[in-house]
């Protein structure tokens, strides 16, 4: 059974899996390197996907939304960094409640405005291609060359630019970064862009590829979760291989099962996989990952001083 | 001749525990004045207060301008930069990048690199190499060079041979006397070797207060330092 589907459907693994990639890349800033368990990032994708509706709607130009998505969903998300969060990185249960009541906020009034009724963003690019007998979608294609662009984007500008290596020094330590001369301040607020921006643009390109509602957000939390906690906090590497084998894994059991028996699977999988992954080592933190972020004890500020 | 750096009546803690207060000191172009004190005395805590790492009430003037209100990273662009006497390097983070950090758009980047090379020749060989592999002798010496290779106004020094074999301090003690000619800097140090061989002028620190100031040698010679830090 599963071979006869295989051929035809393959390339939704390859989707699925780089879906999950997407999602949880901007996860990977705000909570893999700022250490923010972000449950605001569902809204962020929300906002992302409903900008470019609202685009579409107003100009009727779906790809000018996509660009703009990214850009609506940063200033959200470093309004919110500066406005709230900034105050709580030292308190993670605070910032936990805060992002979980900033994410109702964001949902209700998207719900105001858009009303809870199902909305459709069309594909800036219809249609499908046969290639060796497959039948691929261009608009699935373009969102899997994007996730792999994107992830080299990413690892290249913290691996090799001047805000990159702040970053990483940062998220280290970020009190003995502040007195080296880094305004550890501005780092968050950036990387919180960074990740907002990420999680705008997931919204806006996978926007077309389902029906949208003020929960759409919701949909991609969990998973965008566990693909960075399975991955290994903080290692963007990690993040692409437990993305992959996540979301493929999800696009595969869809085929024998229902969809949410596959998902109950999949967190199986992941309870399985943190527990094993010390044994393993295949996911394991590197030094070298790019934002790959280490448990520090703060030499500089002793919190039981 | 004007201070560079001025400290008036500073207090700070931890929360709610107050370690130092009423603590006044100034710091001329040139001179090295060494905070000294028992462990626990709050040597420590003074710097972290003047790097705006720790609130702190009263007033730090670097040359007239008062800095007490800053953060740590605008008093560094302001020329004041401490080596801590805790280890200090980021994991994962290369020799070359720790030193890229300190330099930022101050100095070509090259050059930098070649000065702290021409301070500790060890790290001009160790560039790529992961700082948290280092040994800790090569670890002070990173954050030395961190430091210095910026040209500061005034330098924060906490301890910096603490930890470090006999013969590597023989090595630092005239780096760092050499390369902060002209500059305050500010020596916390138990080691009166060292003491004597940097410093110019001494704060003794006792109970969260200086109880005792004047020169190092004055102050040695009479015996304080053997009475009071009970060495």
């Amino acid at each position: 059974m599963i071979l006869g589907f295989l051929p035809v459907d393959s390339f939704n693994v390859i989707v699925l899996a780089a879906v999950f990639v997407l999602v949880a890349t901007g996860l990977h800033f705000t909570f893999g390197m700022l250490n923010v368990v972000n449950l605001v990032h569902g809204e962020l994708i929300l906002i992302g996907a409903y900008t470019t509706l609202q685009m579409q709607r107003t100009t009727g130009n779906v790809l000018l939304g996509m660009a703009l998505a990214p850009l609506v969903a940063a200033a959200i998300g470093v309004a919110m960094e500066r406005g709230v969060l900034r105050f709580l990185y030292d308190r993670p249960l605070d910032s936990l409640l805060a992002t979980f009541g900033l994410s109702v906020i964001i949902r209700q009034v998207v719900q105001f405005i858009f009303s809870p009724n199902p909305q459709i963003v069309r594909s800036p690019i219809g249609g499908s291609f046969l290639l060796a007998g497959f039948n691929i979608p261009w608009w699935r294609l373009i969102i899997v060359l994007v996730t792999g662009g994107l992830i080299i984007g990413v690892i290249g500008f913290l691996g090799r630019s001047r805000f990159g290596l702040h970053a990483r020094g940062t998220v280290a330590n970020p009190r003995l970064a502040e007195t080296m001369g880094i305004n550890s301040g501005f780092v968050r607020a950036g990387l919180f862009a960074l990740g907002s921006a990420i999680a705008g643009l997931a919204g806006a390109m996978l926007a077309p590829i389902s029906t949208l509602n003020p929960q759409f957000g919701l949909l991609f939390l969990v998973n965008s979760f566990l693909v960075v906690i399975i991955g290994g906090k903080g290692s963007l590497r990690g993040l692409v291989v437990a993305g992959i084998v996540l979301g493929g894994t999800l696009a595969a059991l869809q085929f024998v099962m229902s969809t949410v028996l596959a998902q109950i699977l999949i967190l199986a999988i992941a309870i399985i996989g943190v527990r094993l992954r010390p044994l393993l080592g295949l996911l394991r933190e590197s030094n070298r990952d790019p934002g790959s972020i280490a448990t520090y004890s703060d030499p500089i500020y002793p919190q039981n001083s | 001749m004007t201070p560079l750096l001025e400290v008036e009546d500073l207090a700070t803690g931890y929360g709610q525990t107050q370690v130092l207060r009423g603590v006044s000191f100034s710091v001329r172009p040139g001179e090295v004045a060494c905070i000294m004190g028992r462990n626990g005395a709050g040597k420590t805590t003074l710097l972290r207060a003047l790097m705006g790492v720790l609130p702190m009430t009263g007033a730090v003037r670097l040359s007239g301008t008062d800095i007490s209100r800053w953060p740590g990273h605008r008093i560094h662009a302001t020329g004041m930069v401490w080596v801590p006497q805790e280890d200090s390097v980021f994991p994962g983070l290369t020799v070359r990048d720790h030193l890229a950090i300190a330099l930022k758009d101050r100095i070509d980047e090259d050059e930098g690199l070649a000065a702290a090379g021409e301070l500790f020749p060890v790290l001009g060989q160790r560039l790529g190499q992961e700082a948290q592999t280092l040994s800790g002798g090569e670890r002070k010496m990173l954050a030395l060079a961190q430091a210095l290779i910026v040209k500061p106004q005034v330098v924060l020094m906490d301890e910096p041979t603490e930890g470090v074999a006999p013969v590597v301090v023989q090595e630092l003690i005239p780096t760092i006397a050499a390369s902060t000619q002209g500059a305050g800097v500010v020596l916390v140090e138990q080691n009166i070797d060292t003491a004597l061989a940097l410093g110019e002028t001494a704060y003794l620190i006792e109970q969260g207060s200086v109880v005792i100031s004047g020169t190092v040698r004055d102050l040695h010679d009479r015996g304080i330092f053997e009475q009071r830090l009970a060495l």
